[in-house]
């Protein structure tokens, strides 16, 4: 019977030893996890008590700090509206949106690691200090896309090629964080115009013409050495439906389809990629994939393969049926296009800081993966060249600077096209790529590609 | 004063500084807390060297680390206790002191404790009576209705029924345990019956802390009596079966499995217990935020099932681990004075009261951090509990009595 006592001493123990090693993983695995919850009471009180850090443009610009005014302590926003959405705001009910809610740990200080200065500091009662966040925007692009928009309802967004680092990313119209406790109702109800969405990361809108870059290129991966002269009479018929085209273009090569932006050239080549491999080409540039930014970022839409029919195939090759992404997205495709082929998840943030300016962390952007080949981003951006200096963009010309661009004319039930245009400049070596909607705008060529120059312009400025 | 228990008192000594440097941080820091709080520390720690200076004189050779144990972890207790519910503390000083008397009690009836073994039947009677007067006469507290209400004390009988309970299956183990060797159903048959009802009951009382706990222990001797490891395959597909049931057929079962999975689907709501646990532990990180300094006040049963939140968030996970520790010596301790009894009853009988300790601690410790559902079971000497205390001064009681006793039998 001994023996049997030994062997039950064993199994009583395991469980204890399990135990131990379940304290030790949650407090190594989930502990920032959980002393960081926003639903940990702690977290909640500690906040009244840290001093928040400020948020910070690439060049130091203060974004959002805490002031104290007659023994209050308010969180005020220099810029306004003009970055309501991407650095976000802390209202009193506790709701925190933007930058401010996706690093409320860091703003609070809570990453800080345990050491002797800190502890001794929380001995002497000193009040706590958050870290600062550094982002990537440029106040001067940012403001310049608030003005650009102005009353219109749509988004720009700027990225620096090789990076993706996030410079611009504007939504309108918007509204005054500072003044969010006594606006909070109206800017609720304002269905009409949604003051509180974040068009750029969250706003799925069908993507019209600019979706060519990705039919394009699907179709130049499956057939590098496509040489094939297209005949367009104004229309393509798919089965039961017929896709109208803007014009009659005639005998047409593959660049200057692109550049008139020639719908049955784009069907044709569609429905050549098939609904499978057109599907997949979606997949690779980052449909239906959740994307890991530092906001939170709507996946963009495309029907199952055995869901694109022809006539469904022939439209979402051309941008429009069922397919939906965000502007986000789409500067991302023109990202592709202008890295080589290479897609990289974009970045809002660069450093976090101490208040004296030193240093906790470097943040390096991502890495990225090879999307298309070189071959074809090639072939696409010289096609992009042919749309601002003969087709569509022409608006978007800026003498003396090869822009690359792509237009997008978006039918949608609710009015007028919404306007699109993507694109980057310098060509041949990139330093700026934009995406710019403007919701019910009409022709992408017409207000979409003259925000764009205006970005453009100015970025290349410095 | 004998040298032979002079370890015991020399632990008991750093217990007793481990208990009045706890009080002396809590005064520190909550100036409200009555100074009786530190008076009462006093007391506790006189009555534990009173209970020590009591087996010198019956010159007791019962194991040296158990009583200081037990001083410690009900020592520890009672710190957290006035920490959370100076109300509650209170009362469980003077519960301590009912302990301690029992303690006595247990040490001076059972002179030869082999005695015990003779009168199984009576305990299975009595263990099922007092269960069946909680199901007539039990009133609600909290999630189960195992409670027995006089006045305004409550007291829970299956805590007591617990050691009944061991008591039965020791006594009838050791006689039938040839028998046993060959599972018959004739000679499991009375034993299947006596624990099936015993958990049945708990059961329907909803209290299943207390009916795992019955299991466990079940299992465990019947393990230790016959070497059968079909014994624990049997019994925990049939636990797992009848859990399968249960989720399906009670709601509460099915509630305390799903929050177990996921308590962040329901923060506020039927998670809210669990997840407010687990900020607790987290934000305490690995040396504790500092006695005094947690928020786990607002976590609900705070000052009974989950005092060991409160625990891991102000004592860190060194100090979680550092309780742990002291159980697992307790545990230690019990087993080795089963493993040098001569009696086989004395054998029986302390592998059964160690087990019952080591199960129920491990139930609540780990329903607490979430590596099992939780149930409803009190941490031995540490959650306020009337009825827990008083079960686990007997229990330690009745070990040192075996202790002693089989001690006795190395000295011939």
């Amino acid at each position: 019977m001994k023996n049997n006592i030994i062997r039950l001493i064993y199994i009583v123990l395991a469980p204890f030893i399990i135990l131990s090693l379940y304290l030790g993983y949650l407090h190594l695995f989930q502990g920032s996890f959980l002393a960081t919850h926003p639903k940990n009471p702690r977290v909640i009180e500690l906040e009244k008590l840290v001093n928040r850090g400020k948020i910070l443009d690439r060049e130091g610009l203060i974004l959002a700090e805490s002031v104290d005014t007659n023994g209050l302590t308010i969180r005020r926003y220099p810029y306004g509206e003009t970055f309501a959405h991407v650095v976000g705001y802390v209202s009193d009910k506790r709701i925190k949106t933007g930058l401010e809610a996706s690093y409320n740990d860091v703003l609070l200080g809570l990453t800080k690691k345990p050491s002797l200065k800190n502890y001794l500091a929380k001995l002497q009662g000193k009040p706590n200090e958050g870290f600062n966040l550094v982002t990537t925007l440029d106040s001067e692009l940012q403001v310049l896309g608030q003005q650009l928009l102005g009353g219109k309802r749509g988004a720009i967004v700027a990225l620096r090629p090789q990076t993706n680092e996030v410079l611009a990313l504007v939504s309108a119209p918007s509204f005054d964080p500072n003044q969010l406790k006594a606006n909070w109702a109206s800017l609720n109800a304002d269905e009409a115009q949604k003051p509180l969405l974040n068009r750029a990361t969250q706003g799925l809108y069908p993507p019209g013409s600019i979706l060519k870059i990705m039919t394009g290129a699907g179709a130049l991966e499956k057939d590098p050495e496509l040489k094939e002269i297209f005949y367009c009479p104004g229309y393509i018929q798919v089965r039961n439906y017929k896709l109208n085209d803007t014009a009659v273009h005639g005998k047409i090569d593959f660049e200057r389809a692109m550049a008139v932006s020639c719908n049955t050239t784009f069907a044709t080549l569609g429905l050549s990629l098939g609904s499978e491999e057109f599907y997949n080409t979606a997949l690779k540039v980052g449909f239906l994939k959740s994307l890991d930014f530092d906001l939170g970022v709507n996946k963009s839409f495309i029907p199952a393969a055995s869901e694109l029919p022809v006539e469904d195939l022939a439209q979402s090759a051309i941008g429009q049926g069922k397919i939906l992404a965000t502007p986000l997205h789409m500067a991302l495709l023109a990202s592709v296009i202008a890295n080589n082929g290479k897609m990289i998840e974009p970045s809002l943030i660069t450093q976090v800081q101490t208040n004296a300016r030193e240093v906790i962390e470097e943040i390096k952007p991502k890495e990225g993966q090879q999307v298309f080949s070189e071959a074809t981003v090639g072939r696409i951006r010289n096609a992009m060249v042919k749309v601002v200096t003969e087709g569509t963009g022409k608006n978007a010309q800026i003498k003396g600077v090869e822009v690359a661009g792509k237009t997008g004319t978006a039918e949608n039930p609710h009015g007028d096209p919404h306007s699109w245009f993507v694109g980057f400049a310098p060509a041949q070596n990139p330093q700026i790529v934009v995406a710019i909607l403007v919701e019910n705008g009409g022709q992408g060529g017409k207000e979409a590609a003259v925000m764009a120059k205006a970005i453009i312009e100015r970025a290349l400025k410095d | 004063m004998g040298s032979l228990r002079r370890k015991e008192r020399q632990l008991i000594f750093y217990v007793s500084l481990l208990l009045m440097v706890g009080l002396g941080i809590l005064k520190y820091l909550f100036p409200d807390l009555e100074v009786k709080m530190l008076s009462q520390g006093l007391i506790i720690m006189a009555v534990f060297l009173g209970l020590h200076m009591f087996l010198n004189i019956l010159k007791y050779k019962c194991d040296l680390y158990l009583l200081p144990m037990m001083a410690a972890l009900s020592g520890i207790g009672l710190v957290f206790l006035y920490r959370l519910e100076p109300a509650y503390a209170e009362r469980q000083f003077w519960w301590i002191i009912v302990g301690a008397v029992s303690f006595i009690i247990a040490i001076l009836t059972t002179k030869d404790y082999r005695k015990l073994g003779q009168f199984k039947y009576i305990y299975i009677l009595v263990g099922l009576l007092a269960l069946i007067v909680t199901v007539v006469f039990g009133t609600r507290v909290g999630g189960s209705t195992n409670w027995i209400t006089i006045g305004q004390f409550r007291f829970q009988p299956a805590e007591v029924v617990k050691l009944f309970l061991v008591l039965f299956l020791a006594s009838y183990l050791v006689d039938k345990k040839e028998l046993l060797a060959k599972p018959k159903l004739e000679h499991l048959g009375p034993l299947l019956v006596m624990w099936g009802m015993s958990v049945l009951f708990l059961v329907s009382q909803k209290d299943l802390g207390t009916a795992l706990l019955f299991f466990g222990t079940f299992l465990a001797m019947l393990y230790a009596a016959t070497g059968k490891l079909t014994y624990i395959t049997i019994g925990s597909l049939m636990f797992s079966g009848g859990a399968a049931v249960a989720y399906f057929l009670f709601g509460h079962v099915k509630v305390r499995f799903d929050i177990w999975l996921n308590p962040w689907a329901d923060i506020d709501g039927k998670g809210y217990q669990i997840a407010q646990s687990l900020f607790a532990i987290g934000s305490g990180g690995i040396f504790g935020s500092g006695l005094g300094f947690g928020k786990s006040s607002i976590i609900p049963a705070v000052h009974t099932d989950f005092i060991f939140a409160t625990v891991l968030e102000e004592l860190g996970f060194i100090g979680g681990i550092g309780v742990i520790s002291l159980y697992l010596l307790l545990i230690y301790r019990g087993f080795k004075i089963a493993l040098r009894a001569k009696n086989d009853f004395g054998v029986m009988l302390a592998t059964g009261l160690t087990c019952l300790l080591a199960i129920q601690t491990f139930i609540i410790l780990g329903g607490v951090t979430k590596l099992i559902p939780l149930t409803g079971i009190t941490l031995p000497f540490m959650s306020y509990g009337g009825s827990s205390l008083l079960a686990n001064f007997i229990l330690i009681g009745l070990l040192c009595s075996i202790s002693h006793r089989e001690e006795e039998e190395y000295e011939k």
